[in-house]
């Protein structure tokens, strides 16, 4: 009988140590990590949002339907999730020190995937985040483009129309699959005509090791429901009557296919060059659809260039860089809005030959998230 | 191993799926600082730096983006390269926010046959950190072989260079 | 030389005790180099000067508190406790080893609330050394210091806060020689870990000066 005390008693001390500890514990977390419903300012009362504290200022605007581009799912280094957050950010993290320079510190502009929201703040959010919204839809059609770039119609479905400029792009999500355990997002410019609002289209090339572009090419199938937000973008026809230079390759035919269309269905005649490259034969696509639209409308002229077409292309097109034959082709673009989309290498030598030719920074447009 | 909060985020974002599909580690099971060190060695058995390598396949990478995915005859040897576009930008792993081109730059010798895939975003990892990323990474790039496309350092006769097993 | 440091600091201050305790702790009993606990982290964090700072400060915090709540467990549930034969020694190393985990994760907490800076300098740290063992072994010595020495709760606050700012002393002084050796040739089976151990190795050598110091 004697010999059970010690256990009970050894048990008792262990469970009212252990106890006592876990409710210290408990209480800790009800009361300190807590950070209760916090009010965030956007735009000096434009919108105000409350929101329960804890979470990084990326993950509650996303929560409320506002969506700031992240390129490495909120892990602090990527820095597209840029804002400025006038009051109430706190001490800035080591984590964000390394991605911001001394001119944005000064001016509050913090990392928002490694900010936590602890107490009531102000931001500033740029009107394109704000006004882009949530979409579901289903996948109508894919077809093959080329090799490696296809083309994805979307029927929407909630809500069921979308409201866009040609020019402007979406963020496509891709879901967890295989070996990728989030979800990311994508930008894609829209290829499809704004007047045909309850679905859109997209031109998406394969990215080799590409999480977003493995998913579409391997596993999406026609009826499959896909989720992007959106409109984003300050790409679009400008509200002048300038002459225009359109400079593209690859999937960057996507906002071009888009204006140009919208150009004929509003007779916007506006003098158009548009100059497309690629490398041989195989890499076109749309090229009879553009010709025809060449041919029917003056104002627009399209000039394929292949940079190094195979013999069996029978190619009579322009040969050589798309860079080397705008150059040929532009003599004085003094008076003219050069528009530039696709990978960064190509923009920024299209950008170097038009500034040559006397183009002027303000009037060379391009996506920044090409 | 205990890990600092910074060396953890780093490994984190090297794991597939992270910023790229198949990750920068391959299936090599290696811890990270084994992986710097043995191609750290090998570097320093070929006598050359870091740099010396990032130097070389940098001036590669600018002339094939140059001839925007035509393929280039690079002046130093009888290589070429051709660059193949992607759009997007891809953040270093290590967190310095840097935004690098996603697309890759195939260099070939023609006279021998080897063939080396790397990206804008595996230059800047040699130059600066020294990383050649993990045995199974479609981008891995093995020093040795490097040197030898590209005809640099001294060849070290104990290094097993010829034998095609690295990746 | 030594010794009559000793004596002089024995003359000035009004605890004389707790001077020793101190130096014992930190120095000739140093946890970390004749003791050889909490060698992990160590090893791992002393890479850079910045960060083993954030440990070490993170370490001799959690050391200094925690011995100071395992002594008060100690005396005043497990001592009455024995007579009913509940057995202390084994006990404790559960209780302690809760204690420790429990207190990390509290300190976390708190830290994070009161002072944001506090928290991005050492805050990221704590969940690192839940399990450092030097952490449990100083509340160990503690217990064996209380039943040989006779220590009482002063002398256990500066053991544990002594203990815990020996480790940060090594682990400082680590990252100070590994920073000057950066740029050195060290062979390369010996590069890291290797080499790591080896400095360690020689810091404990060093750090023999100090035994004697204190007449026990």
């Amino acid at each position: 009988m004697t010999s059970v005390l010690p256990i009970i008693l050894a048990a008792a001390a262990a469970c009212a140590v252990t106890t006592s500890l876990a409710a210290m514990l408990m209480l800790a977390e009800r009361y300190l990590v807590k950070y209760g419903t916090c009010r965030l300012d956007v735009n000096s009362s434009d919108r105000v949002i409350e929101v329960k504290g804890g979470k990084s200022v990326l993950e509650s605007l996303k929560a409320e339907g506002i969506f700031v581009p992240s390129a490495c799912g909120g892990r602090g280094t990527c820095a597209y999730c840029k804002l400025k957050i006038t009051e109430g950010g706190g001490p800035v993290a080591p984590t964000e020190l390394a991605l911001l320079s001394e001119q944005e510190l000064s001016e509050n502009v913090r990392i928002t995937c490694q900010v936590k929201v602890r107490n009531d703040m102000s931001l500033v959010v740029p009107e394109h985040l704000l006004s882009a919204g949530e979409y579901r839809g289903v996948v109508e059609r894919i077809t093959d483009l080329t090799h490696d770039i296809k083309n994805l119609r979307i029927r929407l479905v909630e809500p069921k129309s979308i409201k866009y400029q040609p020019g402007q792009y979406i963020q496509l999500e891709a879901p967890a699959y295989g070996s990728n355990p989030e979800a990311v997002f994508r930008a894609y410019s829209m290829s499809s005509m704004p007047d045909e609002d309850d679905c859109l289209e997209l031109i998406i090339r394969l990215v080799p090791g590409g999480i977003c572009t493995t998913w579409v090419f391997t596993m999406l199938a026609e009826g499959d429901e896909v989720r992007f937000n959106g409109p984003y973008g300050d790409f679009h026809l400008s509200e002048t009557d300038r002459e225009m230079i359109w400079i593209a390759g690859g999937s960057g035919m996507a906002p071009f296919w888009s204006m140009v269309r919208h150009m004929a269905a509003h007779d916007m005649a506006r003098k158009t060059t548009y100059f497309f490259g690629a490398v041989r034969a195989r890499d076109l696509f749309l090229v009879e659809e553009l010709r025809k639209l060449d041919q029917h409308h003056e104002w627009f002229t399209f000039v394929p260039a292949l940079s190094a077409p195979a013999d069996e292309d029978n190619w009579d097109g322009e040969t050589g860089r798309i860079t080397d034959v705008v150059d040929r082709h532009v003599s004085d673009g003094s008076q003219a809005e050069v528009y530039l989309c696709g990978s960064p290498g190509m923009v920024d030598a299209a950008g170097r030959v038009v500034t040559a030719k006397g183009i002027p920074p303000e009037r060379i447009f391009f996506d920044k998230f090409g | 191993m205990k890990r600092t909060p910074s060396e953890q985020r780093i490994i984190e974002l090297l794991a597939p799926g992270a910023l790229c599909r198949d990750g920068f580690l391959g299936d090599d099971h290696r811890e990270l600082q084994e992986i710097l060190d043995a191609d750290r060695a090998t570097v320093e058995a070929l006598g050359l730096t870091h740099r010396d390598i990032a130097a070389a396949l940098d001036d590669a990478c600018r002339a094939a983006m140059a001839g925007l995915e035509a393929p280039v005859h690079l002046t130093s040897g009888n290589l070429v390269a051709e660059f193949h576009d992607a759009m997007g930008f891809i953040p270093s792993p290590w967190g310095e926010g840097k935004l690098f081109a996603k697309g890759e730059v195939v260099v070939t010798d023609p006279a021998t046959g080897d063939r080396l895939v790397y990206t804008p975003l595996s230059v800047h990892l040699i130059g600066k950190h020294g990383f050649y990323q993990g045995r199974g990474s479609p981008y891995r790039l093995d020093p040795a072989r490097v040197a030898r496309l590209f005809g640099l350092g001294r060849r070290a006769s104990n290094l097993d260079t010829t034998s095609g097993k690295e990746t | 030389m030594t010794a009559m440091l000793a004596e002089t600091a024995a003359q000035l201050s009004p605890s004389p005790g707790l001077w020793i305790v101190l130096i014992s702790a930190a120095l000739t009993d140093n946890i970390l180099l004749t003791r050889f606990l909490g060698m992990c982290p160590f090893l791992s964090i002393s890479k850079q000067l910045k960060s083993a700072f954030g440990m070490g400060l993170a370490v001799m915090i959690v050391t200094g508190c925690t011995c100071v709540l395992n002594y008060l467990l100690y005396v005043h549930l497990l001592l009455p406790l024995a007579p009913y034969g509940v057995p202390a020694e084994s006990l404790k190393l559960i209780l302690f080893i809760v204690v420790i985990a429990g207190f990390v994760q509290l300190l976390e907490m708190v830290i994070e609330r009161i002072s944001l800076k506090l928290y991005f300098s050492l805050g990221i740290f704590l969940p690192l050394i839940t399990v450092n063992c030097a952490i449990l072994g100083a509340s160990l010595f503690m217990v064996n210091n209380v039943a040989g020495k006779g220590y009482d709760g002063w002398d256990v606050l500066v053991y544990g806060f002594g203990a815990g700012a020996g480790w940060f002393l090594a682990i400082m002084l680590m990252a100070g020689i590994r920073h000057r050796i950066s740029g050195g040739k060290v062979p390369a089976g010996l590069q890291g870990v290797g080499i790591t151990l080896i400095i360690t190795g020689i810091m404990a050598m060093a750090f023999t000066i100090f035994q004697g110091m204190i007449r026990s």
